[in-house]
């Protein structure tokens, strides 16, 4: 394949704090079969990351990556990702990735990078900057302890106020496995325990300045397909199936998107750093709400079924904070650069302590219901203080420590379920999920590294276009137009069909949808714009006069071929989300022991029934469900593991040939693993 | 020669309250008139104060006094104004790069900005898209309607 002229800016930045050494290499080896995003950052994971490497290890590698689409018009193109080992994940830490919106990754490309990969870890606090193709690293004794709006304010002072910042807080520095890395507000890899990471590497911040431009292979085609791209894509997939025009109150999150999905903002008046009183407006997320109160996604709709389905792990709704509490508590946590999720977990799990007979850990006296506990209690976290020294190495991990009830143990499992993660979108301890949709994300959980944001995200848009006689589906719907748009798409109607039947369709659409996943991470796109299966409409009117409802799946690859004049097609991107996916398997069986064992792990959560539908699995189904999608997958049912035949067609025999060695002899084959690249300037 | 005081242009407007930052504008603009994806080579800047609730930009006013036009040094002009349209434009094939033009601007901050060319540098400023098919494209891509494209009788 002829050379990219267009999307992709030619270096990785590498980056060794130990040793000082800042250098980059030639981003052309990853392309095209790697994509960007994720999908270089696992491959250069696959080359250097050797097996048993923790997240504090200064041998772990932070990997900070653009995509092709980054700084450009394509839609969300804004979103950037992360790529590490993760000090958060369960069992054991692992490698995976987080997801990061804001101006920050394009500025990147512009400034002449398509990522930075970081190793080693310096000796005193630094931060990189990087300018129009040079780095360097700067003492960053003066920013060490600064939350992260004053580290921002701070370095937008020093280099200007186009500077792009990403920094950690308080909570990166104590290494909080909560903690992210942080970028304006409300932008911030966060699930993944990154800014732990970045504080074991002693690296504060990054600043970017950019002022070079990302090239387009055929502008007016590109401009063309972007347009059309743009107006399929105009409301959000969080939408209903008819469009609703978003207020002036949605700011989006990324850099290119064309509107504000779950965001809000408030505009309150905020005391930042000592006291000082600014109004200023504070975007909140589709989770904030739960700060305020209204809306509590972890319990069963009636009181019955919370009996009869939860039992002994039911947990009972709570007063919200209000809007001032709520934004005053998610400020702080914000300010701190912790992870706002963990306060709908802890939020649950407090009270049912409480219900259980705890009133007190650690000698903190818990009072859920209060804004002053909670601020308390956050800072204690950050800072590593009583009670919150244990919470900072995971829910989980402290319950391990802590002597409490079983069952209030049990609670905390039910609402981290999986990888050390929140419940999400399994349709039990989170949101309704009905079937067949529980049925994907339960596999997207079986397989994933964290949360499977990327994938899931897809499903949960499908639930909104479900039909009516499902709970929570629009009555605008038609069913027989829905079965005739994934006809078109899958060629098989039945993947609606609630329950098991169909099955090998249903797993066939899992893949389909996760291999997507893995492009939308490499791209970069937002994960809940695309793919674009279904269309949205302006009006009931226009919806009910469609044929069917389909939107475009090949937008990503009309996009792609103009913007890098290579002749790109979807199968060549199904393709290298396939490859991605694989390497990824191979690279978590290679490094952290995955295998079918630890996929099963995730089958105990969805033996209970899902709560719009009460319907529910067994193991043995379980293991029907896994064996299928294995099946689709290529992957040897008894291990889990990706077979030769695969990997090859894949283009990954020297991954299939480590996978044998691994299984013959049990070793990696990384004894001469080379620390970077060759070829480097 | 046209008069430039006579020969009104329409013009971009912008509603600092409407936008939402979200800079597809810049994109469009220099992906259109450069083939490439920058902010620093649109015509059009959002100033992205991440806390604010309104967005002001930077874009040419096609204002009636035309400043730009009466400094360009140039006999022939390299600064120009459309005959028919009225449209204040750089023709950048003819531009020395002196910056007269970005000097002349009684904007508080000037939209004419300077790019390099080979050795040299040229300045470009907002001509509407005039050969674009369609029109101001960032009016056409603005998702929250805070660019209008306001006819030279409007104004």
């Amino acid at each position: 394949m002829s050379a990219p002229t267009g999307g992709w800016v030619g270096r990785i930045l590498r980056v060794d704090l130990t040793a000082g050494d800042i250098y980059s290499a030639a981003t052309a080896a990853y392309l095209p079969d790697y994509v960007g995003g994720k999908g270089i950052a696992t491959r250069i994971a696959w080359d250097e990351l050797a097996p048993g490497t923790g997240p504090y290890s200064p041998e772990n590698l932070l990997m900070f990556m653009t995509g092709p689409f980054s700084g450009t018009l394509a839609p969300t193109s804004g979103k950037g990702t992360v790529c590490s080992v993760s000090p958060r994940t369960l069992p054991d830490p692992w490698f995976t990735y987080s997801g990061m919106g804001g101006n920050w990754t394009p500025e990147l490309k512009y400034a002449g990078f398509d990522g930075i990969v970081v190793r080693g870890a310096a000796d005193e606090p630094l931060y990189l900057c990087v300018q129009d193709g040079r780095a360097e690293l700067r003492p960053a004794d003066d920013l060490w302890g600064k939350d992260v709006f004053a580290v921002q304010e701070l370095l937008k002072e020093r280099h200007g106020e186009a500077a792009q910042v990403i920094c950690i807080g308080p909570a990166g520095e104590h290494r909080v496995v909560s903690a992210t890395i942080h970028h304006r507000q409300k932008n911030c890899a966060g699930m993944a325990g990154f800014g732990a990471v970045m504080g074991a590497k002693n690296l504060k911040a990054i600043v970017i300045r950019g002022t070079g431009a990302v090239q387009i292979a055929d502008p007016a085609g590109f401009v063309e397909a972007c347009k059309r791209v743009h107006r399929l894509v105009h409301a959000g997939p969080t939408e209903t199936p008819v469009r609703m025009k978003m207020g002036p109150t949605n700011i989006p999150c990324a850099h290119a998107c064309p509107f504000g999905c779950a965001t809000r903002s408030h505009d309150v008046a905020l005391r930042l750093r000592g006291g000082k009183e600014k109004r200023k407006n504070i975007s909140v997320m589709c989770n904030g709400e739960a700060y305020e109160g209204g809306w509590n996604w972890y319990e069963y709709p009636t009181p019955a079924m919370e009996e009869q389905y939860a039992g002994e792990l039911r947990t009972r709704a709570v007063e919200g904070l209000g809007k001032r509490g709520g934004d005053e508590l998610q400020l702080l946590i914000e300010t701190l650069g912790l992870s706002g999720w963990s306060y709908l977990t802890l939020r649950c799990w407090f009270l049912a302590c409480l219900d259980h007979g705890v009133g007190e850990i650690e000698g903190l006296e818990l009072r859920p219901e209060e804004l002053d506990f909670w601020l308390e209690l956050f800072r204690m976290i950050a800072y590593r203080e009583g009670l919150g020294d244990l919470l900072a190495d995971g829910l989980l991990p402290a319950c391990d420590r802590l002597e409490l009830p079983e069952v209030v143990k049990k609670t905390a499992h039910w609402l981290e379920p999986m990888w050390g993660f929140p419940s999400h979108r399994d349709g039990r301890a989170c949101e309704p999920q009905p079937s067949p949709l529980w049925i994907f994300d339960m596999l997207h959980w079986a397989i994933d590294s964290r949360d499977p944001l990327a994938s899931h995200h897809q499903t949960g848009y499908i639930h909104c276009w479900f039909p009516p006689h499902y709970e929570g589906g629009s009555p605008l719907v038609d069913r027989a137009k829905l079965e005739a748009t994934f006809t078109r798409v899958f060629g098989d109607p039945g993947i609606l069909e609630p329950g098991f039947a169909h099955l090998d369709a249903k797993t066939r659409v899992t893949k389909w949808f996760d291999d997507r996943a893995q492009i939308k991470d490499s791209l970069l796109l937002c994960d809940w714009v695309f793919p674009r299966v279904l269309n949205g409409f302006d009006s009931a009117q226009e919806l009910e006069a469609a044929d069917d409802y389909y939107g475009d799946v090949d937008a990503e690859a009309s996009m792609l071929a103009p913007l890098t004049g290579l002749d790109i097609t979807t199968a060549d991107l199904d393709l290298a989300g396939e490859r991605i996916r694989n390497l990824d398997r191979a690279l978590q069986i290679r490094n952290s022991g995955r295998s079918r064992e630890v996929d099963a792990t995730a089958e105990w959560v969805f033996e209970y029934p899902e709560k719009s539908d009460g319907t529910r699995l067994d193991r043995e189904t379980f293991d029907r469900i896994l064996d299928s999608y294995y099946d689709q997958r290529g992957w040897d049912r008894k291990t889990g593991w990706p077979t030769r035949v695969r990997l090859e067609a894949l283009g990954l025999a020297d991954v299939a040939d480590a996978l044998e060695l691994l299984s013959e002899t049990g070793s990696s084959g990384m004894g001469d693993i080379r620390p970077g690249p060759e070829e480097r300037e | 020669m046209p008069d430039a005081k006579r020969d009104a242009s329409s013009v971009v407007v912008h509603k600092k309250t409407l936008c939402r930052a979200c800079r597809i504008c810049e994109l469009v603009c220099s992906a259109t008139h450069d083939g490439a994806c920058s902010a620093h080579l649109s015509r059009i800047h959002i100033v992205a104060d991440d806390f604010g609730f309104s967005f002001p930009a930077t874009i040419c006013a096609q204002c009636k006094s035309a400043d730009c036009y009466g400094a360009c040094p140039r006999a022939d002009r390299a600064l120009r104004i459309d005959p028919d349209t009225g449209t204040r434009y750089i023709d950048e094939s003819e531009c020395d790069g002196c910056g007269s033009c970005a000097e002349a601007c009684p904007l508080p901050r000037s939209p004419i900005w300077s790019k390099p060319a080979g050795e040299a540098a040229v300045f470009f400023k907002c001509d509407l898209c005039r050969d674009i098919e369609g029109g101001p494209q960032c009016v056409e891509m603005c998702p929250w309607d805070a660019l209008v494209h306001k006819q030279r009788k409007q104004r």
